[in-house]
């Protein structure tokens, strides 16, 4: 079946190391995302996955098959690329059925799933035209429509939606959610958009340097995040790191008191901006913070305090009256503290 | 205002363009128009006399055949040769790859009146003179680092990407380059075919030292033109000059994209 295994790869361009021994599997019919900024080696995976690369070190498998020395052609898969890489010089129908013919399937049936997936991606009008006469959305749904025809074991993604404006990018975004659903295909999807992550993933991979530093699904990751970075990564705006010192177990901030992980010493208290509560008066179990800026978004007035010289944010009311210079207090909803080693920033 | 850069522009269209027209008049003209002094400058009366007359000359329907058979060869090795090494140069990154297409450029630095003898020599020895092969490989030599360097600088404007798609999708490296690469590149590699095409066909030096019997329509208009009468003369340089307008006409586009200037 449709599940991809990664063991141990290793890639080396040069002296550069863009993997440094990868472990992954993908379950059959799972939407994984590769999550990570620019340069960490989220593009190099896919494509040793898709065997347009091949890995210094390590295997890959695709269902039972090791795969790591099969060509692209052998391997089952299908790939989307960032710039879409249609053919010019072949209309929209002919694009589509391309891997149809490489297959030599008889005309009928190239017709018949042309038309087919045709419906899924909503180009049916556009099946006679050259590349050149779309627009940046057609022909991303064209490159998805190619990648789908050939009824891939497994559908790669280089971050599709990239090159879409804000607005196209939100509708393509909730239409490829759709059509995975409907087709149940094994994907594996980069992006170093964290909400595109959030909203399209079973579970998420976040890279950095050339590692997976946490998998999970968008919830674990998003509330449980394994160290510093992811918490700093996923999320708007970034998790809040508050340095603490415990002392006989205890973190004691102002009124909040907490259990600590760690008898003594220091350790860095993390937050979600939303998990703050504030208030205008003291308030049992909270502590005080001064007004640094004030910005009203709409749905809720975000706000950046400042103690003992550490900057972060949390967010009110839309109606909250809050002007900077003023002080405020805070306390932390039940059980959305996490703590980090002040060094390694590794989840305690 | 800026009008000298006009004017330098005029200047130059013309020291090209007259003397072209002058033959092409001149070829056109009757007899004894073509003696006349002071020259016409418009066509009084068009025939075909002079032009019937060079065809009638002995030889030159064969010389012709031969050329067109030594530029057909050019042609193909250029392109054979030429268009895998422009390939390999536009994707392989191998070690000496930059010197390499230096070097490419520095074969044009061997004139061609100091490689001929010796290569006169050497193919009396392994019995490639005076045979159109001989010429045309020597044509190939001259025509070669144009094509390895045109045909790498039209496969790097060719996206990786589409070929990797095809690969996933089905496709062997061979099977890409034929139904995806080629395609694309058709346009610019039939404009390496033009020029190699006309580099053999106006080429006279090589063709003249290397050839006894079967000489090219330029060479041998060379051991004619002491004793030909002017007409002769005039018929036989609009025809060399003709096929070298067409091209230059057909390929402008692809020769600014070569040197750099984007065109559109
Ligand atoms: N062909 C190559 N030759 C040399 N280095 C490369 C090559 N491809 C990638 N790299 C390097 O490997 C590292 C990972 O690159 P990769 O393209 O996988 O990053 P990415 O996570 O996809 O980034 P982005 O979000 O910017 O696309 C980078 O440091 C990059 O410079
Ligand atoms: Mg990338």
């Amino acid at each position: 079946m449709g599940s991809i295994r990664v063991e141990n790869v290793v890639k080396r361009f040069g002296k550069v190391e863009a993997l440094k021994g990868v472990r992954l599997q993908v379950q059959d019919q799972e939407f994984l995302v590769l999550l990570g900024p620019s340069g960490c080696g989220k593009t190099t995976l896919l494509r040793i996955v898709a065997g347009l690369e091949t890995p210094t070190q390590g295997e890959v498998y695709i269902g039972e098959r090791r795969v790591t020395h099969l060509p692209p052609r052998l391997r089952g898969i299908a790939m989307v690329f960032q710039n879409y890489a249609i053919f010019p010089h072949l209309t929209v129908y002919e694009n589509v059925a391309f891997g149809l013919r490489m297959k030599r399937r008889p005309e009928a049936a190239i017709r018949q799933k042309v038309r087919e997936v045709a419906a899924l991606l909503r180009i049916e009008e556009l099946l006679e035209r050259y590349p050149a006469q779309l627009s940046g959305g057609q022909r991303q749904r064209v490159a998805v429509a190619r990648a789908l025809a050939v009824e891939p074991e497994v559908l790669l993604m280089d971050e599709p939606l990239s090159n879409l404006d804000a607005l196209l990018r939100l509708e393509m975004r909730a239409e490829l959610k759709r059509l995975l659903k409907e087709t149940r295909t094994t994907t594996l999807y980069v992006t170093h958009d964290q909400v595109e992550a959030m909203s399209l993933a079973d579970r998420i991979a976040v890279m950095r340097q050339g590692e997976i530093v946490q998998l999970g699904t968008p919830t674990e990751i998003y509330h449980h995040p394994a160290d510093t970075f992811v918490g700093g990564f996923i999320g708007n705006p970034p998790m809040n790191f508050l340095p603490v010192v415990a002392e006989g177990g205890q973190v004691v901030l102002d009124g909040l008191r907490l259990p600590s992980p760690a008898e003594r010493g220091p350790l860095l208290l993390g937050i979600r901006a939303e998990d703050l509560e504030v208030f205008p008066e003291p308030v049992e179990g909270g502590f005080a913070a001064r007004v640094l800026v004030v910005e009203p978004l709409g749905p809720h007035l975000q706000l950046t305090l400042e103690r003992e010289g550490t900057t972060f944010r949390a967010l009110a009311d839309p109606g909250f009256a809050a002007a900077p210079g003023a002080t405020l207090y805070l306390r932390p909803k039940e059980g959305r503290v996490r703590f980090f080693h002040p060094e390694t920033g590794k989840a305690l | 205002m800026r009008v000298w850069p006009w004017l330098l522009a005029l200047a130059f269209t013309l020291w090209v363009l007259l003397p072209i027209y002058l033959i092409a008049l001149s070829a056109f003209s009757p007899r004894e128009a073509v003696y006349a002094w002071p020259k016409a400058f418009l066509p009084g009366s068009l025939s075909l006399e002079t032009l019937r007359f060079f065809f009638g000359v002995e030889g030159v329907w064969r010389a012709t055949a031969t050329s067109l058979v030594v530029a057909g060869l050019t042609v193909a090795f250029s392109l054979l040769l030429g268009a895998p090494a422009g390939y390999a140069l536009a994707r392989f990154p191998f070690p000496g790859r930059d010197a390499f297409r230096v070097l490419l450029i520095l074969t044009r630095a061997f004139p061609i009146v100091v490689l001929a003898l010796p290569l006169a020599v050497l193919f009396l020895r392994v019995g490639l003179y005076d045979t159109p092969l001989g010429v045309a490989l020597v044509h190939t030599a001259l025509t070669l680092p144009f094509a390895v360097l045109v045909s790498a600088s039209l496969f790097l404007s060719i996206p990786k990407e589409l070929e990797e798609a095809a690969w996933t999708l089905g496709c062997t490296r061979t099977q890409a380059f034929v139904k995806v690469v080629l395609p694309l590149a058709l346009p610019g590699l039939a404009a390496t075919a033009i020029f190699a095409f006309i580099t053999s066909w106006n080429e006279v030096f090589a063709a003249s030292v290397l050839t006894l019997q079967n000489k090219t329509l330029t060479a041998y208009l060379l051991t004619l033109l002491d004793e030909s009468p002017l007409p002769f003369k005039f018929a036989g340089g609009f025809f060399l000059v003709v096929p070298a307008l067409v091209f230059l006409f057909l390929v402008r586009r692809y020769l600014f994209t070569l040197w750099g200037i984007s065109h559109r």
